[in-house]
């Protein structure tokens, strides 16, 4: 009460100076980090875009605009066209064994079993391990000689191999996320209410029925999450295919991704308006994806 | 009538009991077995760094003769120290910075009044959707025109704060009762010294989250090493840009390139084992919010 009171006595200017500090402050503490978006993501965004319309080569940008000339270079570029061969493939397999693998884990893990953090754990840890270092060790339990090949009795060097290195990437990676995976599954899994196990248990329905008529399309949210959040993370795909290749790309174009072939026209080739303009594409495609998912949970939400 | 149902219930319990038996060892036999999945290949990778290199061929889990020289050499001949020494530098100024930033942001957008406010947050969140690859071009260019590839300033300056962060704390900050700074401001105090003395140490929980998830970020991170030190000088490389050279180097070098793995997983490992609940609600909470 005193205090209001003594709020109410002080007269107006003072109340609007102590309005104005706060908004000294407010932009005071939110400066740096505003300048920091401001100038390494909103102004790259539209930098982007330019240099996209330009030759830009590794002195900079040279004399005329190019037009669309950088797109219908990447459009029209069979080096484009492997890499997002490549990556589709490897999308259209990573995505749906990760959510297999992670969805199996998630349901053993939401057992009364006994030491199931240890297990939670130990199947997560992969997932935020180094990607290089993970690859590395890949690179070597795979190879023709390696820890796998003399299990399964094969000479096949898995990771050097062009047919088959995609699907080895594939393998590593579902092994490596799979984790990630478990853990949306098993926040979804607790979320169902035990009631409706409770209605099935009563009905005498086999575990087997329970699980692909309640639980699996009770997941459904989730399932949808997953799949556009890994599906966005492996069309980026990068620091693996990478590794395995030395940077290269090979055998045979067959570890180039669009990430890789932006790195590598960048750097190599130093074709910086055309690398900008396979960034401007894969970013169109990322961000429809997202829509999609923004949209679709947004709707989910309201119903 | 009765009994009946009383002999059937009886025989009943135990088959159901006995199945749950069965169902629990099925569970705990699938379960070792995943277990076992994930656990070889870092085993593995631990004692081929103690084998020697013709012993490295050898598909065996025990060395024989046991040897340390494979981390001999990438701590003498191949510069580990350097790498690490830069690994940890970067990892700790970019997580200090983005706690500071993150968090002094974070209030402000949280409980500070300024016009304005409400579009610059939808600024802020914009930045999330911008991807490193669209990027990349652009912000290589800038720092170029800078001079700052090739040295440490140019990744910490585009690392200073992520919006995600920023995001994070303010969402804690939300979630703090105003008594805190009212009583702060009734005793005088700033809006920097409440922020500092009374804001981010209630927001301990969210920072020790953030410090976990931020350094083994920067840790991990390969592409904007690789991007901004790659071409240069070894001396700025991180441990991730080490260990890739020593694989495209010495590709067959497996007693080395075993010991680096395991130094370039090490430091998280023990970060994990220590804060495994920041990691998992972590990674729930990020999920939950889509």
């Amino acid at each position: 009460m005193a205090t209001a009171s003594h709020v109410v006595s002080q007269p107006r200017s003072s109340m609007l100076g102590a309005r104005i500090r706060e908004a000294g402050w407010g932009y005071g503490f939110v400066v740096v980090p505003i300048v920091v978006f401001g100038l390494f993501f909103v102004y790259p965004f539209g930098y982007a875009l330019y240099i996209s319309f330009f030759h830009w080569g590794i002195l900079g940008k040279q004399s005329g605009g190019a037009g669309t000339f950088n797109y219908a270079k990447v459009i029209h570029d069979p080096v484009f066209h492997t890499a997002v061969k490549n990556v589709l493939e490897y999308t259209v397999g990573v995505v749906p064994l990760t959510m297999a693998l992670g969805l199996s884990l998630a349901l053993v893990i939401n057992q009364k079993i006994h030491g199931r953090n240890f297990f939670r754990s130990a199947f997560y840890f992969p997932s935020i391990a180094s990607s290089v270092a993970i690859t590395t060790i890949a690179l070597y339990i795979f190879n023709a000689n390696g820890l796998f090949n003399h299990i399964i009795g094969s000479r096949t060097p898995w990771f050097q191999n062009a047919p088959t290195v995609m699907w080895a990437i594939v393998g590593l990676n579902s092994w490596t996320s799979a984790g990630t995976a478990m853990l949306y599954y098993l926040a979804a899994l607790q979320s169902i209410p035990t009631d409706v196990y409770e209605a099935a248990a009563v009905d005498n329905t086999g575990a087997w029925r329970t699980f692909w008529k309640i639980t699996f399309p009770l997941l459904r949210p989730a399932h949808f999450f997953i799949l556009v959040v890994f599906g966005i993370g492996a069309l980026k795909l990068f620091d693996q295919a990478f590794i395995v290749s030395n940077g290269l790309g090979g055998p045979n174009y067959s570890t180039y991704t669009p990430v890789f072939y932006i790195y590598r026209t960048a750097f190599t080739t130093f074709d910086f308006g055309l690398a900008a303009s396979a960034g401007v594409v894969l970013f169109v495609i990322i961000f429809a994806l997202t829509l999609v998912q923004r949209l679709t949970v947004g709707r989910q939400e309201a119903s | 009538m009765t009994l009946q149902t009383v002999a059937a219930a009886e025989s009943f319990i135990p088959r159901r009991a006995r199945a749950e038996v069965t169902r629990r060892v099925f569970f705990y036999a699938v379960i070792a077995l995943v277990a076992l999945l994930f656990f070889v290949p870092f085993i593995y990778t631990l004692t081929t760094s103690f084998k020697t290199l013709p012993d490295a061929a050898n598909v065996t889990f025990i060395p024989h003769p046991w040897t340390t020289s494979g981390w001999h050499t990438i701590w003498t001949q191949y510069d580990f120290k350097t790498y690490i020494k830069n690994s940890v530098f970067l990892a700790v100024v970019v997580t200090v910075c983005n706690i500071f930033l993150g968090g002094l942001g974070g209030y402000a957008f949280a409980r500070l009044k300024f016009p304005g406010r409400e579009l610059l947050f939808l600024l802020v969140l914009g930045t999330i959707m911008v991807p490193d690859q669209l990027r990349l071009i652009p912000v290589f260019v800038m720092l170029t025109n800078w001079h700052l590839i090739g040295n440490f300033s140019g990744y910490i300056l585009i690392n200073l704060v992520t919006a995600t962060n920023l995001f994070f704390m303010r969402q804690y900050f939300l979630t703090i009762p105003k008594d805190f700074e009212e009583a702060a401001k009734l005793d005088g105090a700033g809006y920097f010294k409440t922020f500092w003395r009374i804001m981010l140490p209630l927001a301990l929980p969210a920072i020790s989250a953030l410090v976990i998830l931020q350094f083994q970020g920067t840790w991990n991170d390969f592409f904007w090493p690789l991007i901004l030190f790659g071409q240069g000088n070894p001396a700025h490389y991180t441990i991730q840009l080490g260990l890739a050279e020593l694989n495209f180097q010495y590709g067959v070098l497996w007693p080395e390139i075993c010991a680096g793995s395991i130094i370039a997983i090490l430091p998280i490992l023990a970060i994990f084992l220590a804060f495994q609940r920041y990691f998992i609600s972590g990674v729930v909470s990020a999920g939950v919010k889509g």
